[in-house]
């Protein structure tokens, strides 16, 4: 596979805060990367970082062999950078079709394709975004990320505030779409029992700081490390 | 220890749809929903088959056995649960005959329906509990790394907790999920 994104040594944070300290890792086209780490451990601003929403300290970032840092933050989801946030952030005021055709760019991500893997927005397509119920926005904010036919989809914490059997629906559509190829996937979570089979690398941050990068199959089975980390046997 | 994980991803899965499950007939019993008998059905099967024919067979057929042999410790533990596994099947058969009642004779086989319903809550959490609590921890101990490579790959056929062998299991799941009230699930909220 060729590398998509690498980042070397990465200083960044919010004025003059540093919130993350010497982050380096690597992640190729196509492959899938768990991002994980207890609260307020970087995670969320790491993602921020990689669309320009923080100030760079220092360190390189590179991704699709140019250097993105040189790329303004509101160019970078045209470089093919997709971030579903926390806060979902779907139209109310248009429908489940307009939310998803409005952002739509060329790929194998058509409306068509996304329908089949969120049988449920077919089904509620002509339905307003203010008519959703939270785990119905949950899924427009995913599929929606998807219709961008990103290179790289940033997934922030897709599973909070959802009731268990919503989280276990969106768990096996995350894991089709990480396992897809089509992009690269790097998916925030706290709860790493449940996101660690679905990715392929993981990387654990520790008060802004890199504890873990490596496979995700070796570190899913050491459960004294993911107590030490992620508390609660990484839940 | 793969066979950890996918034992806790099968009790997600089972608890996600009893959670579920207690939810609706509370708000039925609150006359906040009007019985979906379709929903209902659904989870009655979910909760049937789910640990009838993926999850116990393997529990039973692979690691209680392992178990059994590597620790005489844990022998009453296991004859234990492999009693309520029997026992929780009968009593699914229990919950779908209540279920048939309600359906038939409407508002008036509620009652019944809900005591059936939560004494098997009561037992299949209790269930789940001792699993979590003192079976795995127990077989963390007592069984070898060889033995936890057997098991796994025994294990390793069946690993979507939804899909089952057959995959019949994932269409039934978010079937559930569909129908169940928001913010439980994605239907329509109960009324308030």
């Amino acid at each position: 596979m060729t590398e998509l994104l690498r980042l070397e040594n990465v200083w960044a944070g919010y004025g003059d805060a540093v919130v993350l300290e010497d982050i380096s890792f690597s992640l190729d086209a196509g492959d899938s990367m768990a991002l994980l780490g207890r609260n307020g451990m970087g995670k969320t601003t790491l993602l921020a970082t990689l669309m320009g929403a923080t100030q760079l300290k220092s360190g390189k970032m590179r991704y699709a062999g140019a250097d993105l840092v040189a790329v303004p933050s509101h160019r970078r989801a045209h470089l093919g950078l997709g971030w579903v946030p926390q806060e979902r952030d779907i139209f109310a005021s248009l429908s489940v079709e307009e939310n998803l055709s409005v952002v739509a760019r060329p790929g194998p991500w058509t409306l068509q394709r996304t329908y089949e893997l969120f049988p449920r927005l077919q089904e509620r397509r002509a339905n307003m975004g203010n008519q959703l119920s939270g785990g119905e926005q949950q899924m427009l904010a995913l599929a929606r990320a998807l219709m961008l036919n990103p290179k790289l989809l940033l997934l922030d914490e897709p599973l909070e505030g959802l009731a268990p059997l919503i989280v276990q629906e969106l768990l096996t559509i995350i894991g089709r779409m990480a396992k897809s190829g089509d992009m690269a996937v790097i998916l925030v979570e706290q709860h790493a029992r449940q996101i660690l089979p679905l990715t392929r690398q993981a990387v654990v941050l520790e008060r802004g700081r890199t504890v873990y990068a490596g496979a995700s199959e070796p570190l899913i089975q050491d459960k004294s490390q993911l107590d030490r980390w992620l508390g609660v046997g990484g839940q | 220890m793969k066979t950890i994980d996918i034992i806790h991803n099968e009790h997600r899965a089972l608890g996600a749809v009893l959670q579920a499950l207690a939810y609706v007939v509370d708000a039925l019993r609150a006359n906040k929903l009007q019985p979906d008998f379709g929903l209902l059905a659904a989870m009655v099967d979910y909760i049937t088959l789910g640990p009838e024919t993926v999850h116990h067979p393997k529990e039973d057929q692979y690691l209680f056995a392992r178990l059994r042999d590597r620790s005489p410790d844990a022998a009453q533990l296991i004859a234990k649960l492999e009693q309520e596994h029997q026992d929780g099947y009968a009593m699914t058969v229990t919950l779908q005959k209540a279920l048939i009642h309600y359906q038939s004779v409407g508002a008036a086989g509620f009652a019944a329906f809900a005591e059936v319903v939560a004494k098997y809550l009561e037992f299949t959490w209790s269930h789940l509990n001792c699993e979590e609590t003192e079976l795995l921890p127990l077989a963390r101990t007592a069984l070898t790394a060889a033995d936890w490579a057997a098991i796994d790959a025994e294990f390793a056929d069946n690993f979507d907790p939804f899909a089952g062998a057959d995959g019949e299991f994932a269409g039934l799941f978010s079937r559930i999920v569909n129908l169940t009230p928001a913010p439980y699930g994605l239907g329509p909220a109960a009324a308030t």
